[in-house]
């Protein structure tokens, strides 16, 4: 068992740099997922780690090894692609057994490997079977149980469930879950999706530019987002962002157009001080517009649109410049243009500074 | 859009279309095969068409062409198949490997070692030959180890000016198939003298045909191979490599498996060009490996106009290919990749 460490690893491609000097260590059988938008580094920096890219400058470590400059092979990692990239000419077992046999391990103990693998992964039928006979999540598996029969140090997975529809995708991702809580193995796992990010990983490592925005459990980047791009990027639907300025007015308030005028709890005045008259945004996210226990204000917004989830409804509307989704029990009935006056728990509210995107921290 | 989708009126146009169509390509067949069955006497005068009706069909040719009568002919048949089939497996093995170096690694040739290659070759020939007085051959030799040699240097060490790339080398290569053939043939007629002068027979030997051949199929073989190369997912690959599969082994195990049809069809045209080609068959071999494109054009000079007996030659110059293409056309399917990957 080992970690994977980067240490000032920087990726360019001719003059574009992909990577700026990036720091990042994964403990010992840790999941960790480095979710971000398109083109924000997570598969590079993954194919960096597997080898399959060479860093420009800086080093890469898997356990106490350098691995920096070692071709793929002899990182002992394993990696699950976004597109399966099996052997089309090989059937089930043999794609599953092709490394062990290549490196000319006896036959018996391939067979335990792949009988093993494919015990685990529910592959059994299928082993005489060819990729092509195969459905997408199946196939998938056999690319799971090629990685499995490695015994790798890392499992890398880059998108390995994009392809596959929503309902397998669920079911998929309770089955690496629980892969890794048998195999005990590291993890490093990329991803768009950040339900995905959320529901997998012991920490999540949101990218941006290539730059780390912030990397924690899923709870604290869900609580405690340390700037407005990890805000928007976690959580369905997506933060509500306002626009405005701290005022001290008997206490200080966050006003905003469209007549938003909230007082802060006054346990956090301290912290917010330090903005006074400085243009920030408040952050709320949809699910905290409801009564908080720390003090709540209110928010009236023009509403465009109403999306009945069952469980709850989504009043899509404007307030002031800006749009805001509030999540409403499903009993509120609403139609568009009508004026709703919904809470908001002030407690789970963020403030960032506009100019820099950092939040201001609370106790 | 296909014939199927029409309907009534341009159904039909299509259909006759089609049918002039393949009756204008497939009557020149018919026409060589009914005339290896004529006589002198059916040939002249007007033209029959039609076997037991138009004209009585005889065996003569085809007994002529076993026979002997018509010069060696099984021996050209033989020599033939083993210089196209060797020639063909060679290149389009040769080539696919190359193919696959330039599709998947990255090739940096400095333009200054190419030029350096290009003077000290040709200066290095004219030095060994005029000034030395060495043989032809021997300051050949050396003057292109001593080019590959330098060349390989400079390209290690810092020079100024531009560095080409895998595009640059293929098309390098296919460039060696745009002037005309006869400035190759003629050539390496030359070259090919002055090494039997040292002592390698090169002309008229199976070892000199085939080397030709080869080195002329290589550019097409590498060309094509590269779009079959370039169009396979390289994840597949890069699974391998995660694997620890070396490198060759990918290469046999896996990408050879995947371009399959690929492979073949590049084989077929390979072979098809070689077993048909004649310049360099007529330059370079005399007697013991001529070949059938040789054989046939000769009947005509040798005996005069003698069409059943040029039909019978060239029918067997065709029905290998025929059966060769029948056989292969399974292998050349496509779908192999199906699975690979989404």
């Amino acid at each position: 068992m080992s970690g994977v460490s980067l240490e000032r690893v920087t990726k360019s491609f001719g003059d574009v740099t992909v990577i700026p000097p990036l720091d990042l260590e994964i403990a010992s059988r840790e999941f960790v997922v480095l979710v971000g938008p398109s083109g924000c580094g997570k598969t590079t920096t993954l194919r960096m780690i597997a080898g399959l890219e060479l860093p420009t400058t800086g080093t890469v470590r898997i356990g106490e090894r350098d691995v920096t400059n070692l071709r793929p092979g002899l990182r002992n990692c394993s990696m699950v692609f976004q597109n399966y990239a099996l052997y089309p000419h090989m059937t089930v077992a043999e794609n599953i057994g092709y490394g062990m046999r290549v490196r000319g391990t006896p036959k018996s103990e391939i067979d335990a490997a792949v009988k093993d693998a494919a015990r685990i992964l529910n592959l059994d039928p299928y082993l005489d079977r060819r990729p092509k006979q195969l459905s997408g999540g199946q196939r998938q598996r056999v690319a799971i149980g090629r990685a499995i029969v490695r015994n790798p140090d890392v499992f890398l997975f880059d998108e390995p469930l994009s392809n596959l529809d929503a309902k397998l995708r669920i079911e998929m991702r309770t089955e690496i879950k629980s892969l890794h809580r048998r195999l005990q193995t590291t993890v490093v796992y990329v991803t768009h999706d950040q339900v995905e990010a959320m529901t997998m990983a012991d920490r999540v490592v949101v990218m941006n530019g290539g730059r780390i925005e912030q990397a924690a459990d899923p709870i604290t980047l869900y609580e405690r987002p340390r700037n407005l791009f990890v805000a928007a990027f976690i959580g369905a639907p997506s933060m509500n962002f306002i626009e405005g300025e701290i005022v001290r007015d008997g206490g200080l308030r966050f006003r905003a157009a469209g007549g938003v005028d909230i007082l802060l709890p006054v346990n956090r005045s301290a912290a917010y001080e330090v903005a006074l008259g400085e243009p920030v945004v408040a952050g709320i996210r949809p699910e905290h517009t409801v009564r908080g226990a720390g003090g709540t204000a209110e928010v009236t917004l023009q509403v465009r649109d109403i999306e009945p989830l069952g469980p709850h409804t989504l009043l899509i509307g404007a307030l002031g410049e800006a749009t805001f989704t509030a999540q409403v029990a499903a009993s509120v009935r609403a139609a568009p243009d009508d004026r709703v006056t919904v809470p908001v728990d002030v407690e789970k509210m963020h403030i960032f500074r506009k100019a820099t995107g950092d939040v201001i921290p609370v106790p | 859009m296909s014939i199927r989708n029409l309907n009534g009126r341009s159904r039909a146009w299509a259909l006759i279309g089609c049918l002039f169509w393949f009756l204008f390509t497939l009557f020149p067949i018919y026409w060589v095969i009914i005339t290896s069955f004529k006589t002198s006497l059916s040939v002249v005068g007007q033209a029959r068409f039609i076997p037991f009706v138009d004209f009585e069909p005889s065996l003569l040719a085809w007994q002529e062409l076993f026979g002997g009568v018509r010069g060696e002919f099984m021996n050209t048949f033989i020599a033939s198949t083993i210089v196209s089939l060797s020639s063909a497996v060679l290149a389009t093995a040769i080539g696919a490997m190359a193919a696959y170096a330039l599709v998947r690694f990255p090739f940096r040739v400095k333009l200054a070692a190419g030029l350096v290659f290009f003077v000290v070759a040709l200066g290095g020939y004219l030095l060994g030959a005029n000034v030395f007085g060495w043989s032809r051959a021997t300051a050949m030799f050396a003057a292109f180890g001593l080019a590959l040699l330098l060349s390989l240097l400079v390209n290690r060490v810092r020079v100024p000016g531009p560095i080409l790339g895998n595009d640059d080398i293929i098309f390098w290569f296919v460039s060696q198939r745009m002037f005309p053939p006869i400035v190759a043939a003629f050539a390496l007629f030359l070259m090919y003298s002055e090494i039997g002068r040292l002592g390698f027979k090169m002309i008229d030997t199976y070892v000199g045909l085939t080397l030709a051949y080869i080195a002329f199929s290589l550019p097409i073989v590498i060309w094509l191979m590269r779009d079959f190369f370039a169009a396979l997912p390289v994840e597949v690959e890069e699974a391998a490599m995660v694997d620890n599969v070396p490198s060759w082994r990918i290469f046999t195990g896996i990408v050879v498996p995947m371009s399959t049809p690929g492979l073949v069809a590049t084989f077929m045209i390979t072979l098809a060009f070689v077993w048909n080609e004649f310049l360099f068959a007529l330059f370079l071999t005399n007697a013991r490996w001529q070949t059938l494109p040789i054989l046939v054009a000769g009947q005509n000079s040798q005996r005069g106009d003698e069409w059943w007996s040029i039909s019978a030659a060239a029918l067997i110059a065709i029905v290998p290919m025929m059966v060769m293409a029948a056989i292969l056309s399974r292998l050349m399917r496509s779908g192999l990749l199906l699975g690979a990957i989404k």
